[in-house]
């Protein structure tokens, strides 16, 4: 396991901020005009609900964050790391180090099990490997009993379970290590309202007992109360 | 860790698109086989070939090309275009150096299948194969001048048995006008298979060949000149000249120079030539024509793997929120664009797998009747290293052409945003 790259990123072991954004801009083209973002700071294991319309940049900061774009200004401190002063490479290993991601819908691997879905960071990244209490296998049981997940399910192929199911499957996957950072994108929009508030509930109260920061992006305002704190994206561009 | 990850990935993808990919696979499983069988076949078939006759030294014969003389003695190809003197055969019967001779006598037929005249030492020292001496697969080698021994493939085809008697034709051909109706010949032996143009004749005495031409020297019978079997009791029949000879010589250091010998003596012209060197030039010839087959076998195999491809690019298209989540859970784009290439080369060692089974087990079924039908002895046997590199050569093959959506998928996973799905 390559996770080398990284270990020296993050030599305080609970740095205090999960992200500190400054004076981020993106543009898809050069010379394009530039989609500006909010300068913003999340504290360790608190949870920060972002909201805007279609358009305002709520996919790209998401990919930002995550490593996936480079931004065109602006840095990115993720847990104490400079995310864009990292290799194209070593972002990939970062992510897979210090990020659980869930997203709206076909979250899983069809073609695995629930519980090797659940597992998969363990084997992206040692770290995640390590911190998971016990054994992998019995942290992914623990999240899976957690996020109520029938134990008759945790072996057969993921593609038959409901989505509210495969939800939950994802949110134990994004638990599993105890990530510094859950990005969660509309995790909750398929979803009715009975589960959509067990489902936040759970995730919450789990990413609270392993210290990890949920961004949780949702159109959802009524969903904002949960969180600690807010943030809107407007979409203003120059 | 990764290799472990994408390889465990990659199977679980294969066995989760078994439906589809076993299909895929069934093709490049035959196309395979193809190939194999064929570069066996090829091997096996020039071994045998090339060992049509062997432990034979040299073969003497009239002055003639060294094609037109191994095609004649050996293949039962074609013609003589002259004979050799018995004196001269024996000089050089008489010469010390050569330790055994073989006496061939050609020119008529039984019912198309050529008829040779010989003595004991064809049973004696006639070798094909890897050294394998002829044995009777019943019946006793012939001892009276009108004994008959039948060829193995004769005796199957026609169901001739010992006992019965047979009328030899004048000359060649498969239906002859002129039949040697006063002298039948008895069946007293059948040859074991070889699989060599050796199953395809019928084996008489030069006695015998000497005794049913009496009374034929104007090339028609003269009635009442002809031999019958009561006059032929107890003459001595002494041929004046035979077709050629096969030469045994113990010491091989001396082949060259007697081949040398025979080709100046003085007597008459003759011929002596190397019956390896003949057959691997007829090989050779014939050379073109297999590797063209293989070649075209070759092409299949490409077609079955552009197939393979086909699929590949078309599942992609399902593969892409799939890979949206690993690209976000933290794979690299090379370990995404790995699982291509793992299941491809899976797929194409499954299919050598599955190629290598089907071959095994068709030859060892296919094996005793192609001996009893064709008297072609194909045996298993371990691959030679060339036809492992052609096997071999399949999962690399795969691993090129895997490239192409493995290339693809590198290139848009690299560019792609979180949670994004690549578009096709």
């Amino acid at each position: 396991m390559t996770s080398k790259t990284d270990s020296g990123s993050n030599s305080s072991p609970f740095p205090e901020t999960a992200i500190e954004a400054h004076g981020l801009g993106f543009s898809w083209h050069p010379g394009q005009e530039t989609l500006s973002f909010p300068d913003f700071t999340l504290n360790r294991g608190e949870h920060l609900f972002l909201h805007g319309p279609s358009g305002s940049g709520k996919s790209t900061l998401l990919s930002l964050l995550a490593g996936m774009l480079r931004p065109g200004n602006g840095t990115i401190r993720v847990l104490g790391t400079d995310l864009y002063q990292l290799g194209a490479g070593a972002r990939d290993q970062f992510r897979a180090d210090h990020m659980g991601v869930i997203f709206q819908q076909f979250n899983l691997v069809p073609y695995l099990t629930t519980l090797a879905n659940v597992t998969l960071p363990c084997h992206l990244s040692a770290l995640r490997r390590d911190n998971a209490e016990l054994t992998v296998a019995d942290e992914a049981a623990g999240l899976l009993r957690a996020l109520a997940i029938p134990e008759d399910h945790w072996q057969r192929k993921v593609t038959k379970l409901s989505i509210g199911q495969q939800q939950r499957i994802a949110a134990a996957r994004a638990l599993i290590g105890a990530p510094g950072l859950i990005l969660a994108d509309e995790p909750t929009s398929a979803l009715d309202t009975d589960n959509r508030d067990r489902f936040l509930e759970l995730l919450l109260s789990l990413a609270h007992r392993h210290k990890t920061s949920v961004l949780f992006v949702s159109h959802d305002r009524s969903l904002a109360s949960h969180f600690h704190h807010q943030l809107e994206l407007r979409g203003s561009r120059g | 860790m990764k290799t472990h990850l994408a390889l465990s990935l990659a199977l679980a993808s294969l066995w989760h698109r078994r439906k589809v990919l076993a299909l895929v696979c069934l093709t490049l499983t035959l196309s395979v086989s193809l190939l194999l069988g064929i570069q066996y076949l090829r091997t096996e078939v020039k071994q045998s070939f090339t060992t049509t006759i062997s432990g034979t030294d040299l073969i003497v014969g009239a002055r003639s090309g060294q094609l037109n003389l191994l095609l004649y003695t050996v293949f039962h190809i074609g013609d003589a275009t002259n004979n050799i003197r018995w004196s001269t055969y024996q000089a050089l019967k008489n010469d010390s150096r050569l330790d055994w001779l073989i006496p061939i006598s050609l020119g008529d037929s039984y019912r198309g299948y050529r008829v040779v005249a010989t003595d004991e030492n064809f049973l004696k020292h006639f070798r094909y194969g890897r050294d394998l001496p002829l044995a009777l697969a019943e019946g006793i080698w012939f001892t009276g001048v009108f004994d008959v021994v039948l060829g193995a493939g004769v005796a199957r085809d026609l169901g001739h048995q010992t006992g019965e008697k047979l009328v030899l034709s004048h000359g060649g051909g498969r239906t002859s006008f002129s039949n040697h109706e006063d002298t039948p010949f008895t069946v007293t032996g059948v040859l074991e298979p070889t699989g060599t143009p050796v199953d395809q004749a019928v084996y008489i005495g030069l006695a015998g060949m000497e005794a049913m031409h009496v009374g034929w020297e104007s090339g028609v019978a003269i009635p009442g000149r002809t031999m019958t079997l009561e006059k032929a009791e107890g003459r001595d029949f002494v041929p004046e000249a035979i077709t050629a000879a096969f030469v045994g010589i113990d010491r091989k250091i001396l082949t060259f120079r007697l081949q040398r010998e025979i080709n100046q003596f003085a007597g008459e012209p003759l011929s002596a030539i190397l019956p390896g060197v003949a057959l691997s030039e007829l090989w050779r010839l014939m050379g073109q024509f297999e590797r063209a087959l293989l070649g075209i076998t070759g092409f299949v195999v490409i077609t079955s793997l552009i197939g393979l491809i086909a699929v590949l690019l078309t599942l992609q298209a399902q593969r892409a929120h799939e890979i949206a989540v690993l690209r976000a859970t933290g794979a690299s784009p090379a370990l995404i664009a790995s699982l291509y290439i793992i299941e491809c080369v899976s797929l194409a060692l499954l299919a050598c797998l599955l190629a290598l089974m089907i071959g095994a087990a068709g030859i060892s079924l296919a094996s005793p009747w192609l001996l009893t039908s064709y008297g072609l002895q194909i045996t298993l046997r371990p691959l030679t290293a060339p036809e492992w590199g052609l096997l071999a050569s399949v999962p690399v093959a795969a691993a090129l052409v895997s490239l192409i959506p493995a290339l693809s998928t590198w290139r848009q996973s690299k560019t792609l945003g979180f949670g994004e799905a690549a578009d096709q």
